[in-house]
């Protein structure tokens, strides 16, 4: 089943035509990657989905419903969230609040104090440190943060934008194992990355972007034995 | 010693109500980021409010005083809805707000000059001033005047009430996350149009209460906002725009200076010392007192 299905994207910036009539479907279930060099356009396709930025024209449908003009925090209650790129945490509030800030909309009360309890067995460097403020955390357990954070508001679907940007290769193992763990239990997750490699290991398919545009899409498995990925992404 | 013991007193009844002012300044602008150049305009109708209600309607104390902070918060809420909400619908709030918001505060300080004339109004006696001994230092007694420790009080309790919603609640904890990072906020499911409105009541409610209590102080006036809402502004600064409790340290640091500078040199500066304070704070510490000192992190 569909869950996010996204047709005929295009987004400018002033003159610049930065996403040129993208288009893309990720099923329920799905790891799908987009890998693409810096500047072709895999933030800016994040964030005109969320409509952190206005497209001009296209869909972006999310169960079938199109939310292209819904405002940000209306998606989030459809089911969608993105973890930014830079992460984003809210330095100067603690750990817990920034948590809890993740449930902000629910009401659950009880769902809210259990979905915090999972987090900290998932994330248990979290709970030690749950009262200090997020900024004061490294840049691997700012990422954690910010991916539990969106946990909390109980996402079908979740946007990942470059989460291993800027970590050590051993956190950067971590955060990619954490994915998949999220993703067994039963989040759809989108995931842009420059690490093209690990990102393709761990999707179902995956989207080659290109200075805005869509060049190749097919199976992970199939993009990783590609002879031009290897060549443009893969290192090899 | 004992002179300036008794000035420090003084002071700090003043001290508190700068620092109503400062925190309803460095609320609006840390989540909003708007100098909102009205606020004196507020506090100065919280005091007419106030007046009315105790003079006319013979309210006593503490009805009057919440209900000009209703009234206060009424009255930013609708400042905001018609002079901010269509600039950040265009996305111009940055660019013009500032402007905007002088207007605005002309606007509102020259109607209430033509509604309620400019002559000065002073509040009935709304208790027994007396003054109340604290303590003795070689032999002279300190005291507070009654009326003094009233407003101290009250100040402290409006603080501890805002410092409780700001810690305890999930819309207080988003308010302080939106001053961070509001963008971010909306990917929390929350609608930062919502939070901007509780925001600008909180500032219109601490406005308005420092003008009532100002009103018991002072004589009241309608352009009294101007310089009241400028030394707000200074208070806020000096603290660390953005930091409630630099408000507050900012606001008593300031109210103290100044009875001092009546007391010891001339009240010919007494309205000089706070801006000269805030200049020296901000060149050696450019943040402000309890500015922050995170890197922002791209």
């Amino acid at each position: 089943m569909e869950l996010l299905k996204v047709e005929n994207l295009d987004v400018y910036y002033g003159n610049i035509h930065a996403l040129k009539d993208m288009s893309l479907t990720v099923n329920e279930g799905e790891i799908v990657s987009l890998i693409g060099a810096n500047g072709a356009g895999k933030s800016t396709l994040m964030q005109a989905i969320m409509h952190q930025i206005s497209a001009k024209s296209g869909t972006v449908l999310l169960n079938g419903k199109n939310v292209l003009t819904q405002k940000t925090y209306m998606i989030v209650k459809e089911g969608m969230t993105l973890v930014p790129e830079g992460r984003h945490v809210f330095p100067r509030t603690s750990v817990q609040d920034n948590l809890l800030l993740g449930a902000y909309y629910r009401k659950d009360r009880a769902g809210i104090r259990e979905d915090l309890e999972r987090i900290y067995e998932m994330f248990p460097r979290l709970k030690e440190r749950r009262r200090q403020l997020a900024g004061t955390l490294s840049g691997g357990e700012q990422q954690m943060l910010a991916t539990a954070r969106a946990l909390m508001s109980r996402p079908k679907m979740l946007l990942l934008d470059e989460p291993s940007m800027g970590l050590a290769p051993i956190i950067v193992d971590q955060i990619f194992d954490t994915i998949v763990r999220i993703n067994k239990e039963g989040t759809t997750i989108l995931l842009v990355e420059q690490n093209a490699n690990q990102a393709l290991r761990i999707a179902n398919r995956g989207y080659v972007l290109e200075t805005g545009e869509k060049t190749l899409e097919d199976d992970a498995d199939k993009l990783l034995a590609n002879e031009q990925v290897k060549a443009a992404y893969l290192g090899a | 010693m004992a002179v300036f013991i008794q000035q420090v007193v003084n002071g700090l009844a003043q001290g508190g109500i700068y620092a109503l002012i400062a925190i309803g300044w460095t609320t609006v602008f840390g989540i909003v980021g708007v100098m909102n150049w009205t606020h004196g305009e507020v506090y100065m109708l919280g005091a007419y409010i106030g007046y009315f209600l105790t003079s006319y309607a013979g309210l006593p104390m503490i009805p009057s005083l919440l209900l000009s902070m209703g009234g206060g918060a009424l009255i930013a809420m609708l400042v905001d809805q018609i002079g901010y909400v269509p600039l950040r619908k265009r996305g111009t709030l940055a660019k013009s707000g500032f402007i905007t918001a002088l207007g605005l505060s002309t606007f509102l300080r020259y109607s209430a000059n033509a509604a309620f004339t400019a002559n000065p109004r002073a509040y009935p006696k709304l208790m027994n001033y007396q003054p109340i001994a604290l303590f003795s230092i070689g032999g002279t007694q300190i005291t507070i005047n009654s009326l003094h420790l009233i407003i101290l009080i009250g100040t402290v309790i409006i603080m501890i009430a805002l410092q409780m919603f700001f810690t305890k609640t999930i819309i207080g904890k988003a308010m302080l996350a939106g001053s961070q990072d509001m963008n971010t906020l909306a990917l929390m499911g929350a609608d930062s149009e919502r939070l901007i409105k509780v925001t600008f009541a909180i500032s219109g409610a601490l406005g308005a209460a420092a003008g009532f209590f100002m009103g018991m102080l002072y004589m009241i006036f309608p352009t009294m906002g101007a310089l009241a809402g400028l030394k707000g502004w200074a208070c806020a600064i000096l603290g660390g725009i953005g930091s409630i409790t630099g408000s507050l340290v900012g606001g008593v640091l300031i109210g103290i200076a100044e009875t001092l500078t009546s007391g010891f040199i001339s009240t010919g500066y007494k309205d000089a010392i706070s801006f000269v304070i805030m200049i020296l704070v901000l060149l050696i510490k450019p943040t402000g007192l309890m500015g922050y000192t995170f890197e922002e992190k791209v």
